[in-house]
């Protein structure tokens, strides 16, 4: 039989070897010269589920528990799986209107989305977070019928005891800056916002761990990847020991609530702080869990203020406080002696201009001068110190005083373990020369010398200079966080645990203190406030508010001999210091140096506890 | 036997059933342990041994004699599983026993090539006039309808592989290039379709090339009718085409073909699993990732990845090399097919042998052009490698018979 199509066995020749190799082409297009496929599938399999740690347990320095961790719920959802059924059942549970639920919907997406570059949609992401006790049930129960949606435990804080909110700091969902910085935050995640929670940040969270998964299609667990480097544990933040006394900080926000004000108190030997109160503040509880951003938004406009970190933030004139360190420049100086005397006419005279003083007798010396807060002595001194003519002009005789004021720690930040502390003001010759033209006067700064005008001090700041006048001389800056378990900073142990020398010698604190001793004696401004048996050593302020009623400033240690506790509390608007910054000062120094139930001066402290300021 | 294509035949066999191991193995798995699937796959293979063993010592001479019959019964069958059969993945196209399903559309393909072999090996018989060109197009033509009415459009598509054998046997080759003329122009209509493109602009390209062809031949005046002819005729049916393309395909159709065109992107609907099934086989880069490694596969993200997209297995774990190591040896079957039907004396031996390699090579594009992104997400399975029982049984008769026949006029 004769094949005449006998060639065409050619052409299926062709054919298959032509397809085979244009296939073969297409095959190596995807395996060679493309390299995005492989991380595709890995980002396809692989899930990673993040292992929350809890965050640092916070105890105060006598090992009671402040604010330990508190497990919440977390709703999570794999976008590509919901059920559209399920909506009205979420949105009556969560209490959100289908606007809303919508709205959660589409950031789910974006987020499982922006956890997987490049393809489809297989991650989960965060819908809802802290569910409250009765949504976690209701959800949990029908978790069955709610296809794509799961729940994760994570911590939050909570608060055995309140108190020292300011201190302490709170909590806050990582914000959007923080996310595209710190690839160790993800959405949702809770960070310190402020406080030490804030400055102890990269401590206190702990670490994350990692469960890396096989997930199949339907994100079914097919079981955990072995290999160590996919997988490790969470690791808790480590124990934090405050050096806050809780007893003490809980009696200062009772003192205080009610006015306006802060007070600040510091182991002079170690420069721990005891306590740290700012009125008004707010309950620390309330900003936890669900309710946190509704609570912060409201407090954030509240006319009080009550986040307000006044203790380092709000700036205040000293007024006489700081008439102590005027004394001991003064004798650094030796334009002075302690016995020096300087007479008073009910005020001091400069021309046209007077500084007025209380009535009170015959010239004082120094110790005296600070008993009784003589303005005319400091006036007097003030201008001595600065119009030294062993220095050129007023300008250098200045820039002497600010010196040894700066060696107090002011006009700069203590350094404390908060963020956003102000370092006051201390002005400059540059400050004043264009306040008050390049050939100024000392008698046209004259207010410096009692602690009004450009001079500006932190709370904690007035606090500090008590601990130095407690110390004699040093300073350590002031911490609120005393030791953290297992952790060796060795930066932050050279922070702390360095003594910070004034430019004042020792023997001319001496003089001082035994002046402030007498302040509390009969005769001394704050006689009235002192406290049986226990020799405290104080000073009283009055700082003149140009926007109302003036400022009350009390600073003051205990016991005379070895101090255990420095203190500096300020009540705005609360008039003389006398009146309730030096009785405020005394009780917390009795509660602190005897525990007693109620304080043995039961009228003053029925008196401040019962005393509301309005403003 | 040929020895050749039985090797070839049993590394294919093989690769499918490692490959079938591997991605329905558990995760985590180590050492050996048999799937479900695998086990059945094992039973299939074993059955195939079975068969081919039956074939060996079978009268082959009854077996072409019997060749309508055996036409006749599949086809019987194959209406049949119309009314009893079960319906899997919306093909109505399984007898079910117990838990195994036999799919008689697989053995429609080798019991279509025996007839025609009869019928175009018969003595005296030309493949020439309408007569014997209507019949021999009717053979294959029958069951291609009865198996889309089963509703299973792969299994239907594969038939058109036996225009190929027709080629061989004489079919005029311009008949192969207006039906290639005819798909580009299809996919030309869908792509203007879809776009909302006027169609105008064809013909306005058609016309313009016709006219300067006209030109240039206005001497001959066959050519100009010819040419003329090609282009109304184009014209006419592309416009028929995009107004045919809305109402005769369902939703789901267009979107595969359109995704396969680039017309549509939809990476979570057929293009999800399209993407998927590429992501796997890219993930394999040179060397593969490793036998039971292959997470894309093993995890489910590609579809029917113990079946239809097998293929991903072997892109994903084994890589570039054994993708070539697998496209080498299937070649070396249809080439060796080719061979072997050329060395016949008859044509009924002839034509068992091309439409053996035509199937099996429609089969491997239509099967490998989908897991790449080449043609449209049609369910076929993929000749030895695939899991399943019927197609293996089916292809190893289609294979073995011819390998038989020819064993025997040889001698
Ligand atoms: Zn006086």
């Amino acid at each position: 039989m004769i094949d005449i199509h006998k060639q065409r066995y050619k052409t299926f020749i062709v054919i298959f070897v032509l397809f085979f190799l244009l296939f073969l082409y297409r095959v190596a297009s995807l395996q060679l010269f493309n390299n995005e496929y492989e991380q595709k599938a890995i980002n396809n399999a692989l899930n990673k589920i993040t292992l929350y740690p809890a965050r640092s347990v916070i105890y105060d320095r006598n090992h009671k528990i402040i604010a330990k961790n508190l497990v919440m719920y977390d709703l999570f959802i794999f976008p590509r799986e919901i059920e559209p059924k399920n909506r009205d059942f979420l949105c009556e549970v969560l209490e959100i209107d289908t606007a809303k639920y919508n709205d959660l919907l589409l950031e789910s997406w974006i987020k499982s989305k922006k956890r997987q570059k490049n393809n489809a949609y297989n991650h989960s992401a965060l819908f809802y977070s802290n569910l409250t006790e009765r949504q976690y049930t209701v959800i949990r129960e029908n978790l069955y019928r709610l296809k794509g949606f799961y729940i994760e435990p994570r911590t939050d804080r909570s608060y055995e005891i309140v108190g020292g909110a300011h201190a302490f700091g709170y909590l806050g969902e990582a914000s959007e800056d923080l996310l595209k910085n710190d690839p160790y935050y993800q959405p949702g995640d809770l960070v310190g916002i402020t406080g030490i929670e804030k400055y102890y940040e990269p401590y206190m969270r702990g670490r994350k761990g990692i469960r890396t998964v096989w997930q199949d299609r339907t994100y079914r667990e097919r079981g955990v990847v072995n290999d160590d480097s996919f997988n490790y544990p969470a690791i808790a933040g480590p124990d934090f020991i405050s050096s806050m006394d809780l007893e003490l900080q809980q009696y200062a926000e009772k003192l205080l609530s009610g006015k306006r004000g802060s007070i600040v108190a510091i182991e002079p030997g170690s420069g721990e702080v005891l306590a740290f109160v700012n009125k008004p503040d707010y309950n620390p509880n309330d900003l936890i869990g669900q309710g946190r951003n509704k609570e912060f938004r409201k407090m954030l406009i509240d006319p009080k203020k009550p986040l307000y970190n006044r203790a380092v933030k709000g700036v205040y004139p000293p007024g006489s406080t700081v008439k102590t360190v005027l004394a001991l420049i003064g004798l650094q100086e030796e334009v002075i002696v302690p016995e020096s005397r300087k007479g008073c006419g009910g005020g001091y005279r400069m021309g046209s201009i007077t500084v007025g003083c209380h009535p009170h007798g015959g010239p004082l010396d120094l110790e005296g001068s600070i008993q009784i807060s003589c303005n005319s002595y400091y006036c007097a001194l003030f201008r001595e110190i600065i119009d030294n003519p062993k220095y050129a002009n007023v300008q250098q005789g200045y820039e002497q005083l600010a010196k040894h004021w700066r060696s107090f720690g002011l006009g700069e930040p203590t350094g404390i373990d908060l963020l956003g502390e102000s370092g006051g003001n201390i002005p400059s010759v540059e400050q004043l020369n264009r306040r008050h033209g390049p050939k100024w006067r000392s008698s046209m700064v004259i207010s410096l010398g009692i602690g009004q005008g450009e001079i500006l001090l932190t709370p904690l700041q007035l606090a500090n200079v008590a601990a130095i006048l407690a110390n004699r001389g040093y300073y350590y800056t002031p911490h609120i966080v005393k030791s953290i378990n297992g952790i060796r900073d060795v930066e932050w142990q050279k922070k702390f645990k360095t003594k910070h020398y004034t430019s004042i010698d020792r023997i001319h604190y001496e003089t001082v203190v035994a002046g402030m001793s007498k302040v509390m004696q009969p005769g001394g401004t704050a006689f009235a406030a002192s406290v049986n048996d226990i020799e405290i050593c104080g000073k009283t302020g009055t700082a003149q508010n140009p926007h109302g009623k003036d400022h009350s400033l009390f600073i003051a240690f205990a016991p005379k001999e070895n101090p255990k506790i420095a203190i500096a509390v300020i009540v705005e608007n609360g008039g003389f210091g006398a009146t309730y910054a030096a009785p405020i000062a005394t009780l917390m120094i009795e509660k602190y140096l005897k525990h007693p139930q109620t304080s043995s001066k039961t009228a003053m402290e029925k008196r401040i506890l019962e005393t509301v300021l309005e403003f | 036997m040929d020895s050749v294509a039985i090797i070839l035949f049993s590394i294919l066999v093989f690769i499918g059933f490692i490959n079938v191991y591997s991605v329905t193995s558990d995760v985590n798995q180590t050492g050996f342990q048999l799937s479900a699937i695998a086990t059945r796959q094992l039973i299939w293979i074993a059955g195939s041994a079975l068969i081919i063993l039956t074939i060996a010592f079978a009268n082959v001479v009854l077996v072409e004699y019997l060749s309508y019959y055996v036409y006749g019964f599949i086809i019987l069958l194959n209406i049949l599983v119309l009314f009893i059969g079960k319906e899997v993945a919306g093909a109505k196209s399984w007898f079910g026993f117990g838990g195994f399903g036999i799919q008689p559309s697989e053995f429609a393909k080798i019991a279509t090539s025996m007839a025609l072999a009869k019928f175009l090996g018969g003595y005296g018989m030309k493949f020439k006039g309408w007569k014997n060109i209507s019949i021999s197009l009717a053979l294959f033509l029958i069951p291609m309808v009865i198996v889309l009415f089963q509703n299973d459009t792969g299994s239907a598509l594969v038939y058109l592989s036996f225009f190929l054998v027709l080629y061989r046997e004489g079919l005029p080759g311009y008949i192969l290039v207006i039906s290639i003329w005819i798909g580009i122009l299809s996919i030309i209509s869908i792509y203007l379709n879809s776009l909302n493109i006027s169609f105008g602009y064809l013909y306005g390209i058609l016309l313009g090339i016709s006219s300067i062809l006209v030109y240039f031949g206005r001497k001959n005046r066959q050519f100009v009718i010819l040419v003329l002819s090609i282009s109304i005729g184009s014209s006419l049916f592309s416009g028929v085409v995009g107004l045919a393309y809305n109402k005769v395909f369902k939703v789901y159709q267009k979107d595969r073909i359109e995704i396969v065109l680039g017309l549509k992107e939809d990476k979570r609907g057929m293009g999800y699993n399209l993407e998927q099934s590429k992501i796997a086989i890219g993930a394999g880069r040179i060397e593969g990732r490793g036998f039971m490694k292959g997470s894309q596969t093993k995890m489910g993200f590609v579809p029917e990845q113990h079946t239809d997209f097998i293929f991903c297995t072997i892109g994903e774990e084994w890589g570039f090399l054994g993708v070539t190591f697998f496209f080498g040896m299937y070649l070396m079957l249809l080439l060796r097919l080719i061979f072997l039907a050329e060395r016949q004396s008859d044509v009924y031996g002839r034509i068992l042998g091309y439409s053996a390699a035509s199937i099996l090579f429609f089969h491997w594009f239509v099967n490998i052009g989908m897991t790449i992104g080449l043609v449209p997400v049609i369910g076929i399975p993929l000749p030895f490698v695939s899991f399943g029982g019927s197609s293996l049984w089916g292809f190893t008769f289609l294979l073995f018979v011819f390998l038989r026949y020819d064993q025997v006029r040889k001698s």
